[in-house]
């Protein structure tokens, strides 16, 4: 790819970047994975994009390659659990300092992150108000399906923040 | 804090709880290398390939400073054992080529890594099917030569070193054949584990 495409890729991810960021937050809890993981996606999406045609939404496209990435499970595995387990008993005995949002925030990120990996993946993309029909298309199934998910979702969320 | 509108109002409140990454931290990424399994599997399957490759050329070479004679068959037998290899290496290389990044929606991507990594395996424990029998072929074969085709074909015709050779075959195959499973097991067995609750979870 000439340098042109890598310095208007380079752009666009440092524009989204966010997406991404949010995504390794809610796969990894472990620091130096996150930031592989991280690495991965942005490869993957370099890897992708000259068949990105700007058909569908930036977001949309990010979001696939993304949420496939993190998913596929093709990966470093093993030392997940250890850590999650510390992230949340780090949780429970969370300092009280942190500020309302922040404390707010960290209970939602740990009870995303007690979800399977597609509700994560549902859940994070409609916190980020991407409508039911692209979630739907994202995942490969039906908007009802969604739908219905989705409620599950909020509950097993309202149980586990209660 | 339970309603979706709450929800993403915490999410968005939140803004950057992340160290941004500098452009030119995003352009040193594209120079790096995958950390995916798949990559791993290609690199080392290149070294693999240009380690034996290798070999055979310096073995070739080797071969023709040999007169005819029991050391010139071993190695020539080494040479197409290691021409098989070849193709065994291009044809993995050629399966894990196809595990691209996916731009497809995520079920139909769990799909194909599923199908694809269940394609490879398959492969990997055929082809091991057919190395091992090579290798206790090429054993015996040397093992005659070693002692002279006669008196091999003389202790042939007893029976009990007949019916000792099957059974030591017989345990071969079924140790390689578990080992094999095993291995394949420990290294893939929980990708295709997960991608197939991942799928279970999607169609359910």
């Amino acid at each position: 790819m000439t340098q042109e495409q890598e310095k208007s890729f380079v752009t666009l991810i440092n524009e989204n970047q966010g997406l991404i960021h949010k995504v390794c937050i809610l796969y990894e809890t472990d620091k130096e994975l996150r930031n592989d993981l991280f690495q991965e996606i942005v490869l993957q999406l370099w890897k992708s994009f000259p068949t990105f045609r700007g058909e569908a939404k930036i977001t949309t496209w990010m979001y696939r390659i993304a949420l496939n990435t993190a998913i596929s499970g093709l990966r470093k595995l093993g030392r997940k659990i250890k850590t999650e387990e510390l992230e949340e008993f780090h949780f429970n005995i969370s300092d009280h300092s942190e500020d309302h949002f922040e404390e707010d925030f960290k209970k939602l990120q740990w009870a995303i992150r007690q979800l399977s990996e597609i509700e994560r993946a549902m859940i994070m993309m409609a916190l980020d108000e991407v409508p039911y029909d692209e979630i739907a298309e994202n995942i490969g199934i039906t908007q009802n399906n969604v739908r219905v998910r989705m409620n599950r979702i909020r509950e097993k969320i309202r149980h586990l923040i209660r | 804090m339970e309603e979706l509108e709450d929800l993403k109002q915490i999410w968005k409140n939140h803004g950057q709880g992340y160290a941004p990454k500098k452009e030119s931290e995003i352009a040193l990424m594209l120079q790096g290398k995958s950390n995916s399994i798949i990559s791993k599997l290609k690199r080392n399957v290149w070294v693999e390939l240009i380690f034996t490759i290798a070999c055979s050329i310096a073995l070739g070479v080797y071969t023709f400073t040999l007169e005819a004679g029991a050391i010139m068959w071993t190695i020539i037998s080494l040479l197409v054992l290691f021409a098989a290899y070849l193709f065994y290496y291009v044809k993995k290389l050629m399966l894990l080529g196809r595990f691209d990044a996916s731009d497809g929606n995520m079920k139909s991507s769990l799909e194909n890594l599923y199908k694809k990594l269940s394609v490879y395996i398959s492969f990997y424990r055929k082809s091991y099917a057919v190395l091992y029998p090579v290798y206790f072929f090429l054993g015996i074969f040397f093992g005659a030569l070693d002692t002279g085709f006669e008196g091999f074909l003389t202790r042939m015709k007893d029976p009990k070193t007949v019916v000792l050779l099957v059974a030591v075959t017989g345990s071969f195959f079924v140790f390689t054949f578990i080992a094999t499973n095993f291995y394949l097991k420990k290294l893939y067995g929980n990708h295709l584990a997960k991608l197939r609750e991942l799928l279970d979870e999607l169609q359910g």
